[in-house]
């Protein structure tokens, strides 16, 4: 078996294992802990809207906060999206989830998935940089901040790598792609990766609160 | 050091116009003497025993963006990033990955997260106390929408049951556990004061009524300092011609319970208040000009008492707006311009943001919103007990020059708000910068301006 | 007789044209991109070699090698390596049969003891003792062990003889190896395909008999002139798979516009080959030229690396299964942690 087939074989098949047991072990870890009845008279009967409204409003600063965060949050954003699209745009990568759901989608042409990365790389220097020199984010970080991007950054990098042929033979670096990929699967769990799926049930859970007091959301 | 060695130690002079220890130097107080690991397992078993399904959650959700500190008075006028808000519930949820977390089990045998130390949690004592009002401006700002304020309240419990908590905050709690108020308004003070100003004002002030619609509550502050809100109070009723009554056996608004992290103290103290509208057949407890009062009793008031409570809450504030649009309250025009600050627990935590400005718009007057404005105002600094810590005036009197700056930009006459801690603090920094602002009260500006009958 | 036995001598012998050899040279230099000195250094050499001893060995295969260079459009190229050499020994053929060709084998190996070529196609069986693939009662293992001892070098041609091959594949029930896991001690160079393109095997021959050694290969013992780059990278249709444009059917819009392949299963991107460049049947085409991606044949393993349909994105197990069970665990432990928190914290609620 060479590193390739490992990689595509052994390799993605333990990561995905570990993906789902820690994903769901997390979040029923989590949502599974006590609920205590609110015997308030509510402001507003129906709390769901309030869930939607704090979902879609807080994915931008409001106008009060926006001078003192339009940066980092911009830097934010430049990564994620440039990553969405690499991740979902680029044909091989769409291959990869209709293996795995069935369900497959338009691809973008290449040379747009590769200036994609590049500039999705370069945000991530800078969103490491921003970490390393501000105060606040110096106080803050620790190791999962640090880890959780090294394994963001890594298979982007290896990506390029590979459509570069940069480093060693292709079959080597799509391998190591491949592994710093199940690297990624394997620590989303654990670490603030898992921002992806709490970001829902946080935002929901203050969404719904607030609105049946009729607090500002 | 016993509560007797720290009274004599920094001594509290306790009907002062302010509450103050003389000479604060930098300390960490203790309440008791239990040793350190004993406190440490307190805190622990305390912080642990909060965690249900959204507070997990939230401990969970942190991405350490930082934003929150950007929301922060305290950060923002300081610079210092030991106050930025979610970094105020490091310990806590040190204890929460540790003991109560879905990997705790690992956590533990990887010795992942260390166990919190006395050191830590002496260390986290400001950050918790003297420099967070739980204003809830971080919740807003917050990316993962965790509302870091509500932790903050939570952390408290396990700091209280540790003995850690500042001196002036746990004395003035102590007091109204023990006596009925933080500042010594007892009932038999509160009936005399009522009597006493019934006769100056020459109006009627009911206590103890056995029967009434309405009960109103008062805060110790408006007792102690600002008892013109008694009379404003008992004039307004009387002007839309109410069944009410002040109840001796729950008259206490403000809950020093919940602002230290007692748990039992908050509960009794709200109890008091409800078994007395109770008592009273009343169908409406009105709150007064207070902050968290309102928090404490409208929204956890239900589920102390363990069912729907069986009459409705309202801020006075909320009270005064319902009886403008109906028509009831009638007012003369003020014909000054003026600007509101919004009580952080009352509007942009507890919801009643409108209901000021009917009140406003009710007067006649012209009201020149700041530029951040209702859920979006800045704190005054001095909530969740800040103002009673003394060590906290230097980071306090910082932040209230946003507020300064925030009235004065808006040009208008006349400074309302409606919550008489916000005006203790006002009136402290109005004396530490000689500014030329007075914060008024829109409880006593509406009683000022009744229609004459 | 007494004419002399160089290769210049056997081509004349033939009717070959001076002509015609001269663009034989000419071209097999050019195909190996050697410079053009090495199409003269080619025709002096091989006019004055003595023709080259080469003995083929067969073992567990399918024929397709020798009929693929065999299969040819132009017989003057073809032909021409059977002038150039003298094939002492091969089963397809060789006119002698039974005793008479062993002998044969045996006299070449005398006569060109430490000089002659060992050709190979066909994996070798190990399991029980070899049983599984003989000849005149000699397992193929003891034939390869005791014809390589005299080679001056051995090449391997085909991915059985190369890496194993298909007879190699899962479950292996002959124990099938390449030449390169038996022999030790003598230069080996492989040249994979399921068949190896015909040029390429007569190109490496030219090489050998004019250089008196192998060409440059890679790490696993490959011309590199024919199998340093992928098809992927040397593919007429690489501009459709940088614009994004694939078939996704075999006779969708895509397919019939003759769009990339890789969804299709194209293993291109990861298979060392000549194939997109000389391609096959004297260059008319070429599998992915034909409407089929390509099946990594010339690649260690290629049977068992996955489906030839499933594209190289997709993971190689079907690991539904494994992910349901797994996600099925993690509810199982957190709920577990759950009510052991729950627990923990009314045991505090009560101590009070």
């Amino acid at each position: 078996m060479d590193l390739l087939q490992f990689a595509r074989g052994p390799a993605l098949t333990w990561a995905f294992v570990i993906f789902a047991f820690g994903m769901t072990w997390r979040l029923a870890g989590i949502l599974l802990l006590k609920r205590r009845p609110d015997y308030s008279e509510p402001r507003n009967a129906v709390s769901w809207p309030g869930a939607i409204k704090l979902i879609v409003t807080r994915s931008w600063p409001r106008r009060e906060f926006v001078h003192r965060t339009a940066f980092g949050q911009t830097l934010g954003y430049i990564f994620h999206i440039g990553l969405a699209i690499v991740v979902f745009g680029f044909a091989p990568h769409i291959l990869f989830f209709k293996g795995m759901t069935g369900v497959g989608w338009p691809n973008l042409p290449n040379a747009v998935i590769y200036l994609s990365g590049a500039i999705t790389l370069g945000a991530l220097i800078a969103v490491l940089g921003r970490r390393l020199s501000h105060p606040v984010l110096r106080l803050l970080s620790n190791f999962d901040d640090y880890f959780s991007w090294f394994v963001t950054f890594t298979p982007v990098a290896t990506g390029m790598l590979a459509v570069a042929h940069l480093g060693a033979r292709y079959e080597t670096l799509l391998a190591i792609h491949i592994l710093s990929v199940a690297l990624l699967l394997i620590w989303f769990p654990f670490g603030k990766l898992m921002h992806a799926a709490l970001v829902f049930v946080s935002r929901g859970s203050t969404g719904a609160l607030f609105e049946r007091k009729g607090a500002s959301i | 050091m016993s509560t007797t060695d720290i009274d004599s130690k920094h001594p509290l002079e306790l009907d002062q116009a302010r509450l103050s220890v003389k000479k604060p130097e930098q300390r960490y107080d203790k309440q008791g003497d239990m040793p350190d690991a004993q406190r440490v397992e307190t805190a622990m078993r305390h912080f642990v025993k909060d965690f249900g399904a959204v507070a997990a959650t939230y401990m969970e959700s942190c991405i350490h963006c930082g934003m929150c500190a950007e929301a922060c008075h305290f950060y923002v006028t300081s610079g210092n990033p030991k106050y930025t808000p979610i970094w105020k519930l490091e310990p806590f949820k040190q204890a929460y990955k540790r003991e109560a977390g879905p990997f705790a089990a690992i956590y533990r045998a990887l010795n992942l997260k260390k166990k919190v130390t006395v050191e830590q949690l002496e260390e986290w004592q400001e950050l918790l106390y003297d420099s967070c009002t739980m204003c809830g401006r971080c919740t807003l700002i917050c990316p993962m929408g965790i509302d870091i304020a509500s932790l903050v309240g939570l952390a408290r419990h396990g700091m209280h049951q540790a003995g850690l908590v500042p001196h002036e905050l746990w004395a003035v709690a102590e007091r109204a556990e023990r006596e009925g108020s933080p500042l010594g308004a007892t009932p038999k003070v509160f009936k005399e004061r009522c009597e006493w100003l019934a006769e100056e004002n020459e109006v009627e002030i009911f206590v103890d009524k056995a029967q009434a619609d309405v009960v109103a509550a008062m805060s110790s502050i408006e007792i102690m300092k600002y008892p013109d809100s008694i009379v404003a109070t008992a004039k307004i009723l009387n002007h839309l011609g109410l069944n009410w009554t002040f109840r001796s056996d729950g008259y206490e608004a403000t809950n020093f319970g919940m602002l230290s992290g007692n748990n039992d103290w908050q509960k009794e103290m709200s109890m008091k208040l409800i078994n007395a509208t109770i008592a009273a057949g009343a169908k409406l407890l009105i709150l007064p000009e207070c902050g968290h009062a309102y928090g404490a009793m409208r929204w956890q008031g239900a589920n102390i008492y363990g069912k729907p409570l069986p009459f409705r809450v309202l801020h006075i504030s909320e009270f005064l707006a319902e009886t403008t649009k109906s028509g009831a309250l009638k007012t003369k025009p003020l014909g000054k311009t003026l600007t509101f600050h919004d009580p952080c627990q009352v509007s942009r935590r507890g919801g009643a943001i409108e209901a000021p400005r009917e009140v406003i718009d009710g007067l006649g007057a012209e009201l020149i919103e700041m530029k951040d404005n209702k859920g979006l105002s800045w704190c005054c600094g001095g909530g969740g007990g800040v103002v009673t810590i003394h060590r906290a005036d230097t980071i306090r009197y910082s932040a209230f020059q946003i507020k300064m700056k925030q009235v004065d930009d808006t040009g208008a006459e006349l400074l309302v708000s409606s919550c008489s801690n916000c005006r203790q603090t006002f009136d402290d920094g109005q004396d530490h910068f000689h500014w030329d602002k007075t914060m008024l009260s829109l409880l006593e500006l509406v009683a000022d301006n009744l229609e004459d009958k | 007789m007494n004419e002399p036995n160089t290769l210049g001598a056997s081509l004349a012998r033939s009717g070959v044209s001076r002509r015609s050899f001269l663009k034989f040279c000419t071209a097999m230099a050019s195909l190996m991109a050697l410079p053009p000195s090495a199409a003269y250094a080619m025709v002096d050499a091989l006019n004055r070699a003595q023709r080259q001893s080469v003995i083929w060995l067969s073992f567990q295969e399918c024929t397709g090698c020798v009929e693929s260079l065999t299969r040819s459009f132009d017989p003057t190229l073809e032909q021409m390596i059977f002038e150039m050499i003298s094939l002492d020994y091969q089963h397809t053929l060789q006119a002698a049969s039974g005793e008479a060709a062993e002998s044969a084998r045996e006299q070449a190996m005398k006569a060109s003891w430490g000089k002659y070529l060992l050709i190979v196609d066909g994996s070798i069986p190990t399991k029980d003792g070899g049983v599984y693939s003989t000849v005149a009662g000699i397992s193929n293992y003891d034939m390869l062990v005791e014809t390589a001892k005299g080679a001056a070098a051995i090449v391997a041609v085909g991915t059985c003889s190369a890496y194993g091959g298909i007879p190699h594949a899962n479950p292996n029930p002959t124990g099938a190896v390449a030449v390169s896991d038996i022999i030790k001690d003598k230069p080996i160079m492989n040249v994979p395909g399921c068949p190896p393109i015909p040029s390429v095997i007569a190109g490496v021959l030219a090489y050998f008999v004019t250089y008196g050694k192998l060409p440059e290969l890679d790490h696993i013992g490959r011309p590199k002139v024919f199998f340093a780059d992928t098809i992927h990278d040397r593919c007429y249709r690489r501009p459709f798979y940088d614009q994004g444009k694939f078939a996704k059917t075999f006779d969708d819009e895509g397919a019939r516009n003759g769009w990339c392949l890789y969804e299709l299963g194209c293993k291109g991107p990861t298979t060392y080959n000549a194939c997109a460049t000389i391609k096959w049947n004297g260059g008319v085409s070429f599998p992915i030229e034909s409407g089929h991606g390509c099946l990594g044949c010339s690649e260690p393993n290629f049977w068992d690396k996955g489906s030839f349909y499933k594209p190289l994105a997709v993971p190689l197990a079907d690991n539904a299964t494994a992910i349901t069970a797994a996600a099925l665990g993690g509810i199982a432990v957190g709920t577990v942690a759950a009510v052991i928190s729950r627990k923990h914290q009314s045991d505090i609620s009560k101590e009070k």
